[in-house]
Formats: structure tokens, sequence, C-alpha cells
């Protein structure tokens, strides 16, 4: 018996989801600090050879004070960790692992969501050590009805900041929820 | 024809004043298989079952595993990262939307053009078009901007 694919989307009404604009959805705080081996393991699945993310001297006469992570790494350094010491084990019947996503908790209509528009701007860069923490809020909600069916735009804005409190980057994400003509369950395709 | 043997010599700066509108960025290529898709969810913790579950994938109505957004954006960076040298910075990756999906089997190209350039507050910014295509068509689109170091 293979577990399944199971996507808590928050059940509601568009109303209900109205309420959320404006304010924080979720916050989140990464699994891993910055260190050089997940550098290594993102340099090596897209094979990006760049000695800012592994040679400290090259680092230092760029101008940093030294090993940086590529900015694209901050949405993986927030990612909490799928089962941590004192979680319960997973059981055979028990759904797949998904990924957190403030947006599928804000309670609105529609049962598959998946992510449309991205933007994300960098700010301070990520040192060796640091720990990334992120608040996620939702910004707007734009009703529309496009091709796969009748819903809403979720816009998202996320604040990433390291330990000192200092600016890492924003990132802007509109997922679209809705209910598709002749579709039963939950689907998420983020 | 793309160069699979290309290498980057770091050396090389880029500066502010030598970029000209209208020029483009060397392109970046790479295949996506279901062991890349794998490495990928592992180093980016992004483990939807729709980027490394052929069946899961299907089911959703894509026509295989596909790429995530955190892959999309690593390889724009890389892109940016490896046309403007190491004193420059990414300022920001996008507006840009996923128009196919980029799946088990397909060759990725991410491409850039620079689309305008000036200055704020003694800033270099260059500003660029995106995209991302396989042989079956354009898979992202949108826009991009950089920080380059200026020669004053």
């Amino acid at each position: 018996m293979a577990r399944k694919l199971e996507v808590k989307l928050a059940k509601g009404t568009w109303e209900e989801a109205q309420t959320y604009v404006g304010k924080i959805i979720g916050s989140k705080i990464g699994a891993d600090k910055v260190e050089e081996g997940t550098i290594r393991r993102r340099l090596e699945t897209i094979e990006f050879d760049c000695p800012l993310h592994y040679d400290d001297e090259a680092a230092k006469k760029a101008g940093y004070k030294g090993i940086i992570a590529p900015s694209t790494m901050v949405l993986t350094y927030v990612t909490p960790a799928y089962w941590k010491p004192g979680d319960p084990h997973t059981k055979p019947d028990d759904p797949l692992k998904a990924i957190a996503l403030s947006l599928a908790d804000v309670p609105a209509e529609g049962k598959r969501t998946f992510a449309s528009d991205v933007e994300l701007e960098f700010f301070a860069p990520m040192y060796i050590g640091d720990r990334i923490s992120c608040e996620d809020k939702l910004l707007d909600l734009i009703h529309k009805e496009i091709r796969v069916g009748k819903g809403a735009f979720m816009v998202q804005e996320s604040t990433y900041k390291n330990q000192h409190g200092e600016l890492v980057a924003i990132m802007r994400m509109s997922m679209f929820r809705y209910d598709p003509p002749e579709e039963k369950g939950g689907q998420a395709n983020v | 024809m793309y160069d699979w043997d290309r290498k980057i010599d770091w050396s090389k700066q880029l500066y502010f004043e030598e970029v000209e509108v209208g020029s483009e960025v060397s392109p970046v290529s790479i295949p996506i298989d279901l062991q890349q898709l794998v490495m990928e969810a592992g180093a980016n913790r992004d483990f939807s079952s729709i980027h490394h579950d052929r069946d899961l994938a299907q089911a959703s109505g894509a026509p295989d595993a596909f790429a995530s957004t955190s892959f999309v954006l690593g390889m724009f960076e890389r892109t940016l990262r490896e046309w403007m040298g190491l004193k420059g910075s990414i300022r920001k990756l996008g507006p840009f939307r996923m128009t196919l999906f980029m799946s088990v089997g397909d060759v990725v190209t991410f491409k850039a053009t620079v689309k305008d350039k000036h200055k704020e507050d003694g800033k270099g910014i260059i500003d660029l078009d995106i995209l991302a295509e396989t042989p079956k068509g354009q898979t992202v689109k949108g826009t991009a901007s950089v920080i380059l170091p200026t020669k004053e």
C-alpha cells in the first residue's frame, strides 16, 4: 500500500479569505543554518561553479566577509524540517510529507492550487552560520476565471531576515486557488 | 550549437559601462532527468511529489515529474552570475511566470537579454528580459535586474 498525497487546503469562503488580506499568515525558520554542505549540494545539482560559494579568499576579494550562499537558496534556508526529534514516526498509512505552505492555511474556496508568478528581491548576503527566518503576508486576492477554472490568485509576500534582523530578501508569489469544473480531491502544484 | 564543455573565466569582470542595451547573455542549458530532479529536491528541500514522483506528477496533469521554482531560480542565478562575474550582484529575479512544464527528458536553456541600463544612487543597474525554453517551447518568461560595478 503506497502512502497517498494529501494536500490540506483550509476550507472556507472567499469572504473569509478576504479578511486575511494584509495580515501575517505564517512564519518559518529554517531547519538548517547556512553552511558549506548545504551550499555544496546546491551547486552540485545546478552545476554552478562560482567561487563566491566555495572559495573564502575569492569571496573576500569580491568584497564579502567570506563565502556566501547563492541568493536563490533563501527559499531552502527557511524550509522547516520534515521530521525532527520529538515528532511522531511516520506510519504506513500516513499521507506523504508536504512542503509548508502558508497560503494553504488561508481558508478559501477551491480544492486545487498551483504557483503562478514569482518575484524575488535580494538585499543582505547570506553568510556561513546565518539562520534565516521569514514571515508570510497575504497581500492580495484577485478573482479570475482562467482556463483551468474559476478562482482567485492569492498573492503572498514573504520577508526573509537573518538572525541579526537584517533584511535578506522579499518574495512575492501568487498561487491560483480554484475548483476545476469536474474534479474531486485536493492537489497542489507548487 | 551550445558548448557543453564551456568553462567560465572568473578573473573576468563585467562593468556597467561595457554593457549594451539589446545584448544577449550567454545561454546556459541543462538536461532534466529523474536523477537530477531527485538530487535537486534533496538540495533545495522541496519534496513536493510532483517534482520527483512520475505517477503523482502525471495525475496532476503534467507529462512527467517536473522542475521546481527553486530550480528555475537557481538556474537563472547561475546564468546571470556566469555572465556578470564575481563583483556583480543579483538585485531581483522576476516577476516571471512558468508557462510550460520542464519535465524529465527536456533540455532546458536559460537566456537573458539586456533591456535597459541606468544608475541609481551611483549603482549601475541592468534590467534584463529572462526566459527559459525547451525544444517544445518557452517555459518561463519574465524580467530580472542586476547591479554591476562601475569603472568610476
